[in-house]
């Protein structure tokens, strides 16, 4: 469960973020949806405790996220973003394994039986078991992407949030993330995803949130924001909107207004 | 953190296998049966109890000191800047300490005074550089390496200039000898001097264990994970600052072993904190000690500077291990 309550966000005299108010509940799928460079990322970044807000607050499972030190946050949220280089030549599970930092007091080196179950569970429910032992280098970016949610999941936190994860991937790995993440949040995660794809959030989100210039438009059912006129407005650009044969409603962007009918494909 | 077999008890037997050896050499030439029948009996007396316990067990506990503390200070430089090129004097702590000692040595400070002046020069200009890389609450790893380097050279200056300014060839030849580190003549009470100094900074060493491991993966994700990054680099920090500054004052200026003894370890036991930062230390002290040993014999009576010896075989030998394939990445670095 999480709560902003008037979320403010300034870095060097810009605003980032403004007078965001939300929640999401537990066992729910929100996508987060914005043109680039809204404050999608700040806003996850915010929800993780690593951009403390200015004003207006963050709740987590009740407790107020700036009362919580580093290490009790992470067990409460766990952030899932995208590639970044990495020096060292690490395997699948020594990554993955990360994810139990917060569940460690700094004189306990050695991974305990919990730690290893969680890991185990983390990359089997990505479907990467029997990779622990590859190097991290050698995985394809779909791979990889499966990794750093792993990394999260190995967290146990009932919020997770991701940052673009299906970016550079093909269709059917986007699918299997998407797909997955919406099972997580069917078993009881609270799940917040910035998406670039409006038809891919609309796809498998339960609402989707839509940010222009760091402030919330609106967080509505996907049906109702794709068929309303706040995509044109928050992505300056005409919409649109083709309804399928199965009644589900998909954008296209560049031409604007026309309501047509078509079949699904196959 | 898996280790083989081997290297896990081969790790363990260096130090104490490279201890031994350096007992043994030096100008009087010691059996097996000297050195251990000398060492079972601590309040001894005559020639050889003197040899062992007044002259190399000290020596070499300072070279195992020295080499442990330089190897981890590079490794946990490495480890939080994301850089395999920082060595322990990043943080200006020997190029201050050899400033100070110059001027001292020009002034005409007595000898006993020099390392403590070091020892003080050397952690504060780690301050200076701390305030000037400091962001927020935390500090930039790029303003950190930029601050280092600049004072660095600023020192490294004053130091030419006590030099070129000695009125004596001995007092240019004693500034020399700090620059090219050397353990001769440092006993038990240095050793007793650094030691607080050196245990505060291991038992921070410990602490950085688990959020250098964690750094591994990305500042953001480490952050992500729980680990809060501001205080861990502080910490890691202080902990370089004083395991180098101890190490200026028992041996002067030792390079290349901050710098290449991690790229090492981390061709044995990867790069997990748990397994290297054990590794650096054991093959730092091992190296240290072995490099003093040969430097006491290799020229006597005169005794070679501990970082020539250093540079001459170790690089060449970094440079065919470090170029080779590595098992752990496929390629060739660490």
């Amino acid at each position: 469960m999480i709560r902003l309550r008037d979320v403010g966000l300034q870095v060097g005299g810009r605003t980032l973020l403004g007078g965001i108010n939300a929640s999401v509940r537990t066992g729910e799928f929100v996508a987060v949806l914005g043109a680039n460079g809204v404050g999608k990322t700040t806003l996850l970044r915010a929800i993780a405790g690593l951009h403390p807000v200015d004003s207006g607050s963050i709740a987590l499972d009740g407790a107020d996220a700036g009362d919580l030190s580093h290490a009790e946050r992470a067990k409460h949220v766990a952030l899932v973003t995208g590639d970044e280089v990495m020096l060292d030549a690490l395997r699948v599970g020594d990554v993955v394994s990360i994810g139990r930092f917060p569940y460690h007091r700094w004189w306990e080196w050695r991974s305990r039986s919990e730690d290893e179950i969680a890991v185990e569970r983390a990359l089997r429910a990505v479907r990467m078991d029997g990779f622990s032992d590859r190097l991290f280098s050698t995985l394809s970016a779909g791979e990889r992407q499966r990794v750093w949610i792993a990394l999260g999941l190995a967290q146990e936190t009932p919020i997770l949030l991701l940052d673009e994860p299906t970016s550079h991937l093909d269709v059917r790995s986007a699918h299997d993330i998407l797909g997955f993440l919406r099972a997580l949040a069917r078993a009881g995660k609270s799940v917040v995803c910035a998406l670039h794809d409006v038809n891919e959030a609309a796809a498998y989100a339960d609402r989707i949130a839509l940010l222009c210039a760091g402030r919330l438009l609106a967080t509505e059912s996907p049906e109702d924001l794709l068929s309303g006129p706040l995509l044109e407005r928050a992505y300056d650009i005409p919409m649109e909107r083709v309804r399928l044969a199965d009644g589900r409603l998909r954008v296209f962007a560049g031409k604007g207004g026309e309501t047509t009918e078509s079949r699904p494909p196959g | 953190m898996r280790l083989s077999a081997l290297r896990a008890p081969a790790l363990v037997l260096l130090p104490p296998a490279a201890a031994a050896a350096s007992l043994l050499v030096g100008a009087t030439a010691l059996s097996p049966h000297d050195v251990a029948s000398a060492l079972f009996a601590p309040h001894g007396h005559g020639v050889l109890h003197t040899i062992v316990w007044d002259l190399r067990l000290p020596r070499v506990c300072i070279a195992a000191t020295v080499g442990a503390a330089l190897a981890l200070c590079g490794a946990m430089l490495q480890g939080m800047l994301r850089n395999p090129l920082v060595d322990p004097y990043l943080t200006g702590v020997s190029a201050a300490a050899a400033a100070a000692i110059a001027l001292a040595i020009l002034a005409g400070a007595a000898a006993p005074a020099t390392p403590a002046i070091g020892f003080v020069a050397g952690l504060g200009a780690a301050l200076l550089v701390a305030a000037l890389a400091r962001r927020g609450t935390g500090i930039d790893a790029n303003r950190l390496i930029l601050a280092g380097v600049s004072l660095s050279t600023l020192f490294a200056a004053i130091v030419t200039l006590a030099i070129v300014r000695a009125n004596s060839s001995d007092y240019a030849g004693t500034i020399l000898s700090w620059l090219a580190g050397s353990m001769a003549g440092r006993g038990w009470h240095e050793l007793a001097v650094a030691a607080p100094y050196v245990g505060a900074g291991l038992l921070l060493c410990a602490w950085a264990v688990a959020p250098l491991n964690a750094l591994r993966i990305g500042e953001l994700r480490a952050r992500s994970v729980g680990v809060d990054v501001d205080r861990a680099q502080w910490i890691v920090l202080a902990a370089s600052s004083l395991l180098a500054a101890s190490s200026v004052v028992l041996a002067g200026l030792v390079g290349f072993i901050g710098l290449i003894v991690p790229h090492l370890a981390r061709r044995v036991v990867g790069s997990d904190a748990r397994a290297l930062l054990p590794a650096c230390a054991a093959i730092g002290a091992a190296l240290c000690m072995l490099a003093d040993a040969v430097c006491r014999i290799i020229v006597a009576p005169a005794e070679l500077p501990i970082g020539v010896l250093l540079a001459f075989i170790g690089v060449p030998t970094f440079l065919y291990l470090y170029l080779r394939p590595s098992p752990l990445s496929g390629s060739g670095g660490a």
